[in-house]
């Protein structure tokens, strides 16, 4: 699946940057293929989002979203039923 | 950092685009005085956008005297060991400078320097600029520098190679591990001011509140200046023996001074607004709120900056479009900022709002001339949008564009730099703009003070004769005055191009006003103030009171009704009247094609929106 399929707070590691340019820019501003992302925030109209990774916190146009291929993090939180 | 080493005041703000030229300054060490440089921030060294360029460029090409300052976030050291390593590989010389160590410390962090300066073998300088502390140290080991050869990786290493290296430098070198502290609360700010509803209403407030204490907090600083200046006209004609040299004074310098130093408290409070935004990271996510909105325009979320910071100033606003990387979005927001009413407007705006728009009026809690104000700005500002969306079916699309831009951590606003800021700029206003206005003040006061020929004798002659004997005298001396004006060299000017500007509602007195601020729109004030206390005897009016007293003198109505001042506001929202911006687009676009293009875009939009409005009010 692709970054921009994600929720506000989920997470993921981002598995492949199918754009060279791209690749570059984000890898200046710390995002590293292999590290895990967060989806922090979908804006109003629903484009552009912002993203973490680590220390680093980003918006990016959910264009360049579709480009940056993601797998999702199973869930290891313990879910209470009630 | 730059200021805390040079002592000198540049601005700063919290994020990218505030420095985006190069700037230098001094330090003595020693004795010996040590050229520093401010590049732009930069996040790598084969940037896209053209600020980055310029640090990329300069740190490539420098001497071999010179030496490398990387000021990096201590509370991101990743990343910014990223560049600072890669600057260390080009065999350049470095010095590390640690910045921000009080929210290392503030979030139980610790970080061993020594180590890290070993590991990395460069000289490191933990500081924090807000405080100058460990400004002297830096000094100490920019006087004593002594280049070793330093190499942070031999092979060439993949990004992900060497972003593994950092982080195995970092994780022995830092205790109590990474800190989410400061990001998580960013977190939670965000989500109040990023929010889908809240968001926009806090932005909007916040342009509100702006305004309403331009208007309202500045009115009474602003009258004790107009007082103060006309209690000096009258001490300076009571000193002074009549004559030439008190009319220049008070009629010429005088005047055209009063006219622009009482709009300091409303710059200065505009400035501050905008410093404290751009300072505590607001800025930022005003960008990523309307990133969605802009595009459409053809322009990027980026723009917003160039286009707030229009408020204040274009100059300034045309210099920090270089941070949007596509040049087609660049363009187009360097063509439609000056639309955006600038601190120059506000002299004009205010005195003319004044004059057909009572202080007093109130629509519920608001003052109807600060929502009269607020209008202007947003009409200048729609037109800005609409001129943008022009511009993007006209010019041709270049490159890819993206909207990939740091969320900086918030903080708290400096004001030591919020201050500079304000000085600097009021500073820059009345010197740099004072200036031209004194020059044009008192060219203005000689053309207005005397007539071709002996036309200014016979109209002497025609008062003295028998005719007048009963009448008043100093209503002989009003007839007088004003008949010398109409007949001056000003009036000449005024009234050659008065055919011209009277579709739209303009005389030649205003004439004369709109060829003087084609340098710069605040002289108009300056101007008016002029031309109306050469015709006036005693100067113990306001060039306000001066104003709403002219009358039309085919009518007898007063000259400055709804359609003439409203004409007047529009036509000075819209036309290109700043030789600075001009100048600033030649040299940002290289070109004089663009300067050009703006000038008569402007003027045309300028001129059929006045007309239009002359039309509908009269």
């Amino acid at each position: 699946m692709t970054l921009d399929e994600l929720k506000e707070n989920d997470s993921a590691q981002i598995v492949q940057i199918l754009d060279e340019q791209l690749e570059e820019s984000l890898l200046n501003m710390g995002f590293i293929v292999g590290e895990d992302v967060t989806l922090d925030r979908i804006a109003p109209l629903k484009d552009p989002i912002l993203i973490t990774s680590g220390l680093n916190y980003i918006s990016i146009r959910k264009d360049d979203a579709k480009k940056i291929l993601i797998k999702k993090l199973i869930k290891t939180e313990f879910i209470n039923n009630k | 950092m730059f200021n805390a080493l040079t002592g000198l005041s540049q601005k700063t703000g919290n994020f990218p685009g505030v420095t985006v030229d190069k700037k230098s300054g001094f330090i003595n060490i020693n004795n010996q005085p040590i050229e520093v440089v401010d590049l732009p921030g930069t996040y790598s060294l084969n940037p896209e956008a053209e600020d980055e360029k310029v640090a990329a460029n300069t740190i490539k090409n420098i001497n071999d005297d010179e030496l490398i300052i990387v000021v990096a976030d201590v509370t991101n050291l990743k990343r910014n060991l990223f560049l600072c390593t890669q600057i260390i590989d080009l065999g350049k010389p470095v010095v590390l400078v640690l910045n921000m160590m009080d929210l290392l410390q503030k979030s139980n962090q610790n970080i061993d320097i020594e180590k890290l300066s070993s590991l990395l073998q460069i000289p490191l300088v933990p500081v924090n600029a807000r405080i100058k502390k460990g400004v002297n140290e830096l000094k100490d080991i920019v006087a004593n520098y002594q280049f070793k050869q330093a190499s942070f990786s031999s092979d060439k290493l993949t990004p992900s190679e060497r972003y593994e290296k950092i982080t195995t430098i970092i994780s022995a070198c830092l205790q109590g591990g990474e800190a989410n502290r400061w990001i998580d609360r960013t977190k939670k700010i965000d989500n109040i001011l990023t929010h889908k509803i809240y968001g926009y209403l806090i932005f909007l407030s916040i342009l509100f509140v702006i305004f309403q204490a331009i208007f309202s907090w500045s009115a009474y600083p602003m009258e004790l200046i107009e007082e103060g200046f006309a209690l000096l006209g009258g001490l300076v004609e009571s000193w002074m023996p009549e004559g030439v040299l008190s009319d220049l004074i008070v009629n010429g310098i005088l005047a055209g001074l009063s006219g622009i130093v009482v709009f300091v408290p409303q710059i200065a409070l505009l400035f501050a607004f905008i410093t404290i935004l751009e300072d505590t990271g607001y800025m930022s996510r005003v960008s990523f709120l309307m990133d969605r909105l802009l595009r459409p325009f053809g322009l990027n979320g980026k723009s917003i900056i160039p286009l707030i910071s229009s408020i204040a100033c274009a100059v300034p606003a045309i210099m920090s479009t270089r941070s949007i990387n596509n040049l087609k979005e660049r363009l187009i927001t360097i063509m439609v900022s000056p639309l955006i009413s600038c601190s120059a407007r506000i002299p004009v705006y205010t005195l003319l709002i004044a004059l057909v728009i009572p202080a007093e009026e109130q629509v519920g809690i608001f003052n109807l001339q600060g929502i009269v104000m607020m209008g202007l700005y947003l009409i200048g500002f729609l037109a800005a949008l609409f001129a943008a969306l022009i511009f993007k079916w006209i010019l041709k699309t270049t490159g890819k564009t993206n909207f990939i831009m740091e969320m900086p951590i918030y903080r708290l606003p400096r004001w030591s730099n919020v201050g500079f800021s304000v000085y600097n700029k009021v500073k820059v206003f009345l010197f740099e703009a004072g200036k031209i206005i004194i020059a044009i003040s008192i060219v203005l006061w000689a053309l207005s003070s005397y007539g071709p020929g002996d036309t200014f004798e016979k109209i002497e002659e025609k008062y003295t004769s028998s005719a007048y004997e009963n009448e008043n005298e100093d209503e002989i001396n009003n007839l007088i005055a004003s008949e010398k004006l109409e007949a001056s060299y000003a009036a000449y000017l005024g009234k050659t191009i008065e055919p011209l500007i009277q579709p739209i509602g303009f005389d030649w007195k205003i004439g004369i006003s709109l060829v003087t601020s084609f340098a710069a729109r605040e002289v108009f004030v300056g101007t008016m103030a002029t031309l109306y206390s050469v015709g006036d005897e005693d100067n113990t009016t306001s060039i306000r009171e001066k104003m709403l007293q002219a009358k039309n003198p085919e009518t007898g109505d007063r000259l400055y009704n709804k359609a003439t001042t409203f004409s007047l506001l529009i036509f000075y929202a819209f036309a290109m009247q700043c030789m600075a911006t001009l100048a600033v687009v030649y040299r940002e676009t290289k070109s004089y094609k663009w300067p050009i293009i703006q000038v008569v875009y402007m003027g045309v939009l300028a001129y059929v929106s006045s007309w239009i409005v002359y039309t509908i009010f009269s």
